[in-house]
């Protein structure tokens, strides 16, 4: 409201119309006047009131129908009631449909400024609420953008120096000259690593994740993960095995988010387990829930951590060596599967190894079946 | 066909510039730069280059792709092979959302990702360099 609040009234009573605009036309608000519904209105859609005052009870429109459209017309007009019955039925009717207030007839001029200016609060708030909630939305989704290009050109201008430099005096460095300089750009290339994997937790909604949502099989969620994670357990001998009861209902899902979280799983049981030892990852139905779990024997997770492996930046202490990694793959994971309406649990035995559970609901047979997305007629790409 | 090449950089972060400068100079290349995407558009309308490598995150956002549709646009700077170095692959599917990671700005153009080794920067400049003349040479 940087100009003059615009105030509406909407009254059949020219009476209270013409005192109600003398009071407040005192050079600090715009008013204007509407005789019945429709034309307030009308008015409404032009004059971008902030504030309108409806009275109840009008020939035509009722003042009700009159809130109920202003709502569509913009719900972020701060409206109030005037009433001549002012039982208290009529009040919480008006406010259930949206009026912020309402105002008995006969009223006091006093009275009328007072809930002018309550109105008027009422309103810079919810528009103040707005714009903050825009700032934030867009904030985050240009975040990646601004970070990207604020944080990583720097660190390329660096590893571009490093990488140049490092072709630049081939064969005049010593050999411990140049291992430093690939150790600089080995750094380099972990930070970037890291801001990129701070900018999918930070930049990503994924509450948008559910719109992508199809039933999804079980079976070839966990091979496509386990695919994604074999190159490391062969280099590391880490043998997965895989038991999945059959048939597995389906789950609701997005695929691609549902692998990224048990690759996080998988990626650790494998990273943490000693080398020549196996992984089992197991599928079975419980009732209506699915649950999969990876087990491994690895080094096991203290009890004081086990509460917090979860947490945004929580890395455990208590581990054998320390491993390199951002301490966000497992809370992507936690938020990837409450997405999913499911969740993530962990056992762990400090030296025996750790067990992750992830519980899903499963899609019954009826719903995989009714649910439009899994009708061919209807999905055209499956 | 052995006359030194002449590539003209426009990125407007002179330490990058810095750092492939140094690769191409020391290849044999002739490089000149300029540090903004208005210096870049005059320097090519100037002289003609063999090539062009262009940033695209330059000033307030994506004032690269402006420097390709301006070029895109002009008879004679259309045949000009141009080699994009850009932050990451991300920003290029923010920009065109839904649209292939690989622009295909100008007839003859290459996407490398910051920061580039200088392997695949020297590949990737003498590639574009060939397939640019292939084409003068064979119009379609």
């Amino acid at each position: 409201m940087a100009t003059r609040p615009k105030i509406l009234i909407i009254d059949d009573e020219a009476v209270v119309a013409d005192s109600c605009s003398e009071i407040l036309g005192d050079g600090n608000h715009e008013v204007a006047a509407a005789s019945d519904g429709a034309q307030g209105l009308r008015m409404a859609q032009d004059f971008h009131p902030d504030l309108v005052f409806v009275d109840l009870k009008m020939p035509g429109m009722s003042g009700f129908a009159v809130l109920e459209k202003l709502r569509e017309i913009d719900p972020t007009i701060v409206a109030i009631v005037i009433t001549g019955f002012a039982t208290v039925n009529s009040a919480v009717d008006s406010m259930k449909q949206g009026a912020f207030d309402f105002l008995p007839k006969p009223f006091t001029p006093d009275e009328l400024r007072l809930i002018t200016r309550r109105g008027l609060e009422k309103r810079s708030l919810v528009l103040e609420t707005m714009a903050l909630r825009r700032e934030k939305e867009t904030l985050r989704e240009h975040f990646a953008a601004i970070v990207s290009h604020e944080l990583k050109s720097p660190l390329n201008a660096v590893q571009q120096n490093l990488f140049a430099l490092g072709a630049e005096l081939a064969g005049r460095l010593t050999d411990d000259q140049r291992s430093r300089l690939e150790r600089c750009s080995a750094r380099v290339n972990d930070l970037m690593k890291l801001i990129h994997t701070w900018l999918r937790v930070m930049s990503t909604d994924l509450d948008k994740v559910r719109e992508n949502f199809v039933p999804t099989a079980v079976s070839t969620w966990i091979a496509k993960a386990v695919e994604v994670v074999q190159p490391e357990a062969t280099r590391k001998e880490v043998d997965i095995h895989t038991d999945l009861q059959t048939p597995l209902a389906r789950i609701q899902g997005d695929e691609g988010t549902l692998v990224e979280a048990l690759v996080n799983i998988l990626g650790n049981a494998v990273k943490y387990s000693r080398v020549g030892k196996a992984v089992l990852v197991c599928a079975r139905q419980e009732g209506d829930q699915i649950v999969v779990s990876v087990a491994d024997k690895g080094v096991g997770i203290a009890k004081e951590d086990l509460p917090r492996i979860f947490e945004d930046f929580y890395r455990g202490k208590s581990g054998e060596a320390p491993q390199p990694g951002s301490g966000l793959g497992l809370a992507i994971t936690r938020r990837i599967v409450e997405v999913h309406d499911g969740s993530i649990s962990a056992e762990s035995e400090l030296g025996q190894g750790s067990t992750f559970v992830i519980r899903l609901p499963a899609l019954s047979q009826a719903q995989a079946e009714t649910d439009p997305l899994s009708l061919p007629q209807m999905g055209g790409m499956r | 066909m052995n006359s030194q090449k002449h590539l003209l950089i426009i990125d407007d972060d002179p330490d990058f510039v810095a750092g492939i400068r140094s690769i191409l100079e020391s290849a044999n290349y002739l490089v000149d730069v300029a540090y903004n995407p208005k210096d870049g558009f005059e320097a090519l309308q100037s002289k003609p280059y063999d090539m062009l490598l262009l940033d695209i995150m330059m000033g307030r956002g994506a004032e690269g792709v402006m420097v390709a549709r301006k070029m895109r646009k002009d008879p004679k700077l259309r045949e000009l092979p141009v080699l994009i170095i850009t932050g990451i692959r991300e920003q290029i599917a923010f920009l065109f959302p839904g649209g292939p990671v690989h622009p295909r700005f100008v007839e003859v153009d290459e996407l490398v990702e910051k920061p580039v080794e200088p392997k695949l920067l020297l590949e990737r400049v003498s590639a574009l360099l060939q397939s640019a003349q292939a084409k003068k040479a064979s119009p379609a």
